[in-house]
């Protein structure tokens, strides 16, 4: 390729080398979050990589931002990592201002109004809030990269959104399926939270080495791990 | 420059040799030229009076407004240099829509009254900022609301200090009103009995006859948010006196 | 916008125990307008033999009556059904002949072996690079959300009900999340003794 590139751009045409500023890269996994009735669950893949380099295998991509609130973020680790201290920040200063703890639904505008405020110099972040609401439900944020968000009860995004959303759509969401449902029980999320990560995993290559688990209820966070294919 | 000792009070950031800044406390003294304003609070909500000085009949009584509404769950009563009071009251107005916009819930009582409490200190002489205040505020208020921590009453004064109040008086006949509430408030009082007996302290205190006209009453509870009596509410309150 | 995902479209393909299923939608759209709900993309080759074709509308139609031809002359010359596996270097010799100006379709292949019974799924890519694997074959402008629910639930050895549920919620619930596809399925269950045929309800949006 590097060969082509002399060969094209000096020897056979007189055209100028380009060099531009790139802002932005892809560090690749997922991230996924189901709300229960008393519960909420964050998964992410734990896999940091760019191209078909595997920097970290790992690199949670989950935070725990109160003891009842969860972030999980994917895309340019660079903007990550500095949305986060942000956030963390932010944060900070409420629980400082305002005498008491923010609660999710606090955070997740909170995070939608930082997003926004990068409308034209985007932070490349692909978040997720989850947690337990004011009434100790099980809540779900998502947002796109510029903070549209919504409400909901499970979403999963980064590089292999595509691949789970339908089948959370088929085994939460009940679409395409007659009958009545049992509501969500924790252990059927969490099974089905690592079996979306399995099955990501065989499919994309950014997604892998292990999953991470943060299983929010009323007595605070508890985290698990499950290994995957590490290829 | 010269200064004497006398002097001390002249200079809004210089403090008297025994520790004093006499404008701040002029300030605080100013309040007891303006119209009295009373507070209490209930456990069903929060009750704001305030008297109105209609010094002319040619003045029409309701472009004097002495009670504000900050946002939905929140009321601000003033006493003292109305001018002044308008700053401040925008303050609140834009910090409690700013953290409604922010985080999507309505801003506490007391970091509403924590954020104009700010503003009370920004003062001062020479290279101070384009746009602040050369002196103290004139203004005392007290805000009243209702939020996760139930009904609530905050004073603030010129010299940034903010006090959490069961019930308050402020403004000229600030002394005698207060001394009333601290006889007649009681824990289990009802929001009705609470506005009852504001009415009840202002038509003492007050140099006028009390009328609907020359009184403002407003309430925020839980249900109804910030809600400003109309003078048929007042006049039906007024019966009872 | 890829010419491939220009009228939008999705198949499948799955192996079960002793029969495999294939399946399509039903939409045929110019972009983001449809245009049609009832064009299939799974096609009856021969007895046991199922043909599935997504991309290029155009194409789609082209490619099939020339392997519709090839394959009478095939039959006709052997005097005998073509397997699933010649059937493949067929599709795969037919579009590797325009390698530089190819069809824009991907096709899907599903079928049980004339003489065994063996079922064979296989696919290929627009120039002919033939995929034989062991489980599930899926191709269109859903093909990535396809991969997700298949991964999950296709298991091997199931029985014909087993494996028509299985593909049709992995194709309904994939095309729901495609503004290319959808507008309502169609499946068919090959099996040695029938092939049955099911129209699928759906969200028609």
């Amino acid at each position: 390729m590097a060969m082509a590139d002399i060969y094209q751009n000096n020897y056979m045409s007189m055209a100028p080398t380009e060099r531009r500023f790139e802002p932005y890269a892809f560090n690749g996994g997922n991230i996924l979050a189901v709300a229960g009735e008393d519960f909420a669950i964050v998964a992410s893949d734990t896999r940091l990589s760019q191209g078909f380099m595997i920097h970290s295998r790992d690199h949670p991509k989950a935070v725990q931002l109160s003891s009842s609130t969860v972030l999980a973020q994917s895309g340019f680790e660079g903007d990550i990592t500095t949305l986060k201290k942000h956030v963390k920040i932010r944060i900070d200063m409420y629980e400082h201002n305002h005498g008491k703890k923010a609660s999710t639904s606090a955070i997740a505008s909170m995070i939608s109004k930082m997003l926004y405020y990068k409308r034209f110099f985007p932070y490349y972040v692909y978040n997720i809030v989850a947690g337990l609401d004011d009434v100790g439900k099980g809540c779900v944020f998502s947002y796109d990269p510029v903070g549209s968000y919504e409400r909901e009860q499970y979403r999963a995004a980064g590089a292999a959104n595509e691949l789970l959303q339908p089948l959370l759509d088929n085994q939460i969401g009940h679409k395409n399926m007659e009958g009545d449902f049992l509501p969500l029980s924790k252990e059927k999320a969490l099974q089905l939270c690592i079996d979306c990560f399995i099955s990501a995993a065989e499919r994309d290559i950014t997604t892998g080495d292990c999953v991470f688990l943060h299983v929010i209820d009323k007595d605070g966070i508890a985290t698990k791990e499950f290994p995957l294919r590490r290829d | 420059m010269f200064m004497t000792r006398s002097e001390y009070d002249r200079g809004v950031n210089t403090f008297s040799p025994e520790g004093r800044i006499f404008q701040v406390e002029y300030a605080i003294e100013a309040i007891k030229l303006g119209s009295t304003a009373m507070g209490i609070q209930t456990s069903e909500g929060v009750v704001l009076a305030v008297e109105k000085r209609i010094t002319s009949p040619l003045i029409e009584p309701a472009s004097i407004e002495k009670i504000f509404e900050i946002d939905r769950h929140v009321g601000c009563a003033m006493s003292g240099l109305i001018a002044d009071s308008k700053t401040m009251i925008d303050k609140a107005r834009v910090e409690a829509q700013n953290h409604w916009f922010t985080y999507d819930e309505r801003m506490n009582v007391e970091s509403i009254t924590k954020s104009v409490s700010n503003l009370a200190l920004q003062f001062g002489e020479e290279d101070s900022e384009p746009g602040a205040m050369s002196r103290p505020f004139g203004v005392a208020l007290l805000f009243a609301g209702y939020d996760e921590k139930g009904p609530q009453l905050f004073h603030l004064d010129p010299s940034g200090t903010f006090v959490n109040c069961l019930a308050k008086a402020i403004g000229s006949a600030s002394e005698g009103a207060q001394t009333s509430l601290e006889e007649q408030y009681h824990k289990s009082m009802t929001l009705k009995e609470a506005t009852k007996c504001v009415l009840g302290i202002l038509k003492q205190v007050m140099e006028e006859k009390l009328t609907a006209t020359n009184v403002e009453v407003a309430s925020v509870t839980k249900e109804e948010n910030y809600h400003m009596f109309s003078k048929a509410e007042i006049e039906e309150y007024m019966k009872d006196l | 916008m890829s010419i491939m995902s220009y009228n939008g479209g999705a198949a499948i393909a799955m192996k079960g125990k002793n029969c495999v299923a294939i399946a399509s939608d039903l939409r045929f759209g110019i972009q983001a307008q449809t245009v049609g709900m009832d064009f299939e993309k799974v096609f009856p080759m021969s007895d046991r033999l199922y043909l599935g074709l997504t991309g290029l509308a155009t194409d789609v139609q082209t490619v099939v009556q020339k392997l519709a031809f090839q394959l009478k002359l095939y039959e006709l010359r052997e005097n005998r059904p073509i397997s699933p596996k010649t059937f493949l270097s067929v599709v795969s010799n037919v579009l590797y002949e325009k390698r530089f100006g190819p069809y824009f379709i991907e096709p899907v292949i599903a079928g049980l072996d004339p003489k065994t019974s063996e079922p064979f799924i296989a696919s290929c890519d627009l120039i002919g690079c033939p995929m034989e694997p062991e489980d599930f074959v899926v191709t269109g402008t859903c093909a990535v959300q396809m991969y997700g629910m298949c991964e999950a639930l296709w298991q091997p050895d199931m029985e014909p009900d087993q494996l028509f549920e299985c593909v049709s919620q992995a194709l309904l619930n994939s095309v729901d999340r495609d503004a290319g596809s959808g507008w309502g399925a169609v499946v068919h269950i090959v099996e040695a003794d029938k092939v049955t045929t099911r129209r699928l309800k759906a969200r028609m949006d």
